[in-house]
This record gives structure tokens, sequence and C-alpha cells, in this order.
């Protein structure tokens, strides 16, 4: 336990980055999806076809290599940010198209006779979507979106890979000198399940507040 | 060195020469330094085999043998020391040579099977005995003493600094101070600036190809890494330098299970043979002396540094 002690300060900076990553990461994703989720369900061609390839592009290659392309391969076009930044965009343009298709899901759960009744109204597609779909659709998939967060902030691990301390990183920077290998990492496993408690928390409170009883 | 050992997946590496990016990557394999696949088979010719007595003294030895293969925590991508050959599917440099002459020397023929292994993982990996040894620029501190037993010294490097050929600002350790270094992740080089440049801030990449790409693209002022990897980096990309002498020494060990002193004692033994008969220094030139120039160094005397 002495091990986990001697060196919680370099512990308590990886946390933190840790937290901020996938604090920004998560509203960069969310923000990122509902254009996707809009664009999917427009009834423009060309956006559903971007919101498509977007999901399926981002979907279908791990997230590691997209972390390496963005760091290492984008500088060779001549976009280059900072490092954290580089790291939240990853995750953040990745975890986006899951959180798009959890909230198409969401949209699938409205009633088509809402749509309709938004159209009656002479609410066009924007206004309808905003007003009447998003805010039902929203609602309904809570549970997924929390889910889906719980597996972004285990992502924020591979951004590791684009030099930044997190809390894997300092895990295995502390282990590098005191060389207690079961020890630092079951000490990390175990703040990884607290911040994924406190996110599954949240997800259940939010439930409860929002969840529509049909 | 350790920034090599540092590979949490083969993909890294590959993903970074996909992305057409790694120059240290995408060098032919041909070209590679290190790599005298032929050389290799003589070495082991005249490399020596335990006696059974030697082998009857130490319990892991005896069970080594009867399993008929030696594990090892090792590297496949470090240069010069333990890169896998993608023609011939060999491990070849210093450290893979060692493993094949160590299993030859227990089991008869040097039938050694490489565990890729990483530097979180291999304290675990020997406190489990999913490896009997591991050879992976493994550096001896006291700290790592108290969990694995170390055999050797059987190699002594230092950090040293490397930047890119137009920069001039940083001559010394101390310059380091407010810049930005990059490190291999997990690698003593960490320590090492930050007890020789406390203001520096260190960015770590995961292998030694991404480091010198970081390098290239401005993420840090200098790379601090092991001399033998620095040269194999400069040898392979003629964009950056070597600035100075290694600052450190790092004395490089056997990992062994904790308290298997037997062992320890038979593999201490292995290691003064192989310098007696010049197969070190044999090993040494083939490996790291293709890069670094001028004869093999004396080879380090073996339970000379605290740890050991």
């Amino acid at each position: 336990m002495d091990v986990l002690l001697d060196n919680s300060g370099a512990f308590a900076e990886g946390v933190v980055t840790t937290v901020e990553l996938t604090a920004l990461s998560f509203v960069g994703a969310l923000a990122i999806a509902l254009v996707v989720v809009t664009f999917r369900v427009s009834p423009v061609k060309p956006l559903r076809l971007f919101g498509t390839a977007y999901v399926e592009i981002f979907q279908n290659v791990p997230l590691l290599l997209w972390i390496l392309f963005f760091v290492f391969g984008l500088p060779k076009l001549g976009i280059q940010f900072e490092l954290f930044t580089t790291a939240v965009l990853a995750v953040s343009m990745y975890s986006a198209a899951y959180y798009a298709e959890a909230l198409r899901t969401g949209i699938n759960t409205v009633a088509t006779g809402q749509a309709e009744a938004a159209r009656a109204l002479g609410l066009g597609f924007g206004q309808s979507l905003r007003w009447v779909i998003l805010p039902q659709a929203l609602r309904s998939v809570v549970q997924p979106l929390g889910n889906l967060t719980v597996m972004l902030l285990m992502n924020t691990a591979l951004a590791a890979g684009a030099g930044l301390v997190e809390l894997s990183t300092a895990a295995n920077r502390i282990n590098l000198v005191e060389a207690e290998p079961i020890l630092i990492f079951s000490g990390a496993a175990v703040v990884y399940a607290l911040l994924a408690l406190v996110i599954t928390a949240i997800t259940r409170l939010l439930e409860r507040k929002l969840v529509i009883h049909r | 060195m350790a920034a090599l050992k540092t590979r949490r997946m083969l993909v890294l590496t590959c993903a970074i020469a996909t992305l057409s990016t790694a120059a240290a990557c995408s060098s032919e394999p041909g070209a590679l330094p290190g790599s005298p696949g032929s050389s290799g088979q003589g070495i082991i010719d005249r490399a020596p085999v335990a006696s059974a007595e030697a082998i009857a003294a130490s319990p892991t030895a005896a069970s080594i043998k009867q399993r008929g293969q030696l594990l090892i925590g090792g590297s496949l991508d470090a240069p010069l020391l333990s890169q896998q050959n993608p023609a011939t599917g060999e491990t070849e440099g210093f450290d893979a040579t060692l493993g094949k002459l160590l299993a030859k020397y227990i089991i008869g023929s040097p039938d050694a099977k490489i565990v890729n292994s990483s530097s979180e993982t291999r304290e675990a990996l020997l406190q489990n005995s999913t490896v009997d040894v591991v050879f992976q620029t493994y550096t001896i501190t006291p700290q790592r003493a108290e969990k694995v037993a170390f055999a050797g010294p059987y190699l002594m490097s230092g950090q040293a600094i490397a930047t890119m050929k137009d920069k001039t600002a940083i001559k010394k350790p101390a310059d380091l101070n407010g810049k930005k270094v990059i490190a291999g992740a997990n690698t003593p080089g960490i320590e090492a600036v930050k007890e020789q440049a406390p203001n520096a801030e260190i960015i770590s990449f995961a292998t030694d190809p991404e480091c010198v790409q970081a390098l290239e693209q401005n993420r840090g002022d200098a790379y601090v890494q092991d001399l033998t990897l620095l040269a194999a980096s400069a040898r392979l990309n003629d964009k950056i330098q070597i600035v100075g002498e290694p600052f450190t020494e790092d004395p490089y060990g056997i990992g062994l299970k904790h308290g298997d002193d037997a062992f320890k004692k038979f593999v201490n033994d292995w290691l003064v043979q192989l310098q007696q008969a010049g197969i070190w220094q044999q090993v040494w030139k083939d490996s790291l002396g293709t890069v670094v120039t001028g004869e093999p160094p004396a080879a380090p005397a073996i339970g000379s540094v605290p740890g050991s």
C-alpha cells in the first residue's frame, strides 16, 4: 500500500488527466453525434450518406489506430495540435459514431405520429427534430449513453499512445521505478472502477428523472 | 532502451508504417543493422553446454531441460538487440542471440521461445513463471532487485540525448531544463531526465520509432534514450544527431524469478564462461558492433552493481 501512498501525487495527476480527457471527450462526442444523427435521418440524400459514412468509418477502425493517425499521420498533412487536444479530438470523433447510433435508436422509438403531428403543426425538419423528436429520443437512450460513456472512460487509457500521462500511463511510470506491477495496476483498476461507478450513478439518476413511461 | 520494450502491441509499429510516416520502420529489413543471421549459427556451434552436475544443482535449469524449451520474456522489435527478421522469422540481435545461447547451455540446442513482454508486464511474467528469464535490456536497480533476481550485469549502457540536426540549443543534460523532452514510456530515461533536469517536461511514447517521429514533428526539443538505441535510430534517420556522451550508467541484467539463487548462480556461471571464451565479445560485434564503432567494450564484471 505504501507504494500507492508514496506516489499519490503522480497518481492523482494521472487521475485528473483521465477525468479531464473523459469529460471533454464526452462533450465533444455528444455534440458531434447530434450533428451526425441529424444528417443520418435528414431528408437530404448527400447528408444522409455523409452520416452513414461517418458512422461506418469510425466504428470499423480501432480507436488506437485513430489516435496514432491523429498524432503521427495528421502532422504529415500539415495539421498538428497539442497532444491533449489531439487525444480529445480522436476520442470524441471515435465515440461520436457510437453515440450517434444510440441516438438513432432513440429516434426510432419516437412514434411516427409525433413527426406527422409536428409537420401538421407547420414545423420544418429542423424544428420538429429539435422540439419534438430529439428531446424524446434523448430521454429514451439515457441508459445506453451512460454505458457508452463508461466505455469512453476506459478508452481514454489508449491516449497513452498519444504521449499523455493519464491514469494508466501514470501507473506505468510509477511501476517503472517501484517494480510492483500487481499492486500498482490493481490500484489503477480500482480508480477506473470508481470513476465508472460515478458515471453509472449519474446515469441512473438522470434516467429516473427523464425516462418516459410509455 | 525500454522504449523499445514498451510495445503495447505490435500493431503500434505497424500502424505507423501504414501511415507511411516512420522512416525508421519503412527501411527494408535487409538494410537493418544487426541482422547477421548467418554468423549467429557459428556462435551457437561454439557455445558451451552445461555439465550434468551444473544442471542438477539448479531445479529450474533441470525443469527447463525437461521441457526442452527456454521461455524468454523479450522483444521482437528492438533493432540490434532483439528484432524479428520478417524474412526469416528469426529473432536477431544482442539479447536474442544471448537467449539462444542460454537455451543451448541448458538444453543442448538453441531452443528458445520469446514471449513478447513489456516493461509493464515483465515482473509479473517472472513472478507467475510464464517465462524462465527476461532478456530485455532490463536495467538492474535496487528497487527492482526486491522483486526480481538479476544475473549479470551482461551489458553496460547509458542514456544519451538526441536532437534534430538543425537544433543547437541543447548540448548537455542540464540544457533540457524548461524544454520538452521525449522519452520512451517506461524507460530509465524518464527518471534520468527528472534527475538531471527537474524542470523539463517529459512526453513519452510507446515505441522508439514513435519517439523519433515525435521528435521530427517538433513535439519535443530532445529525445532521451539509451545510446545503443539512439545509435540505431540515428543511423536509420539522418535528420537526427546524438549530442554529447551518455550521462547515466545502465547496467543490464537477466531477470530471473526472485529468490531462485541456484538458477542465478547457474546463469552467472554461464555468463563468465561466455566472456572467457570470447563469445560475448563476438555477439556484441555481430549486433551492436555493427553500429557502434571501435572494439567491443570490456564485458561487465558479474555482480558488480547493487542489485545484481
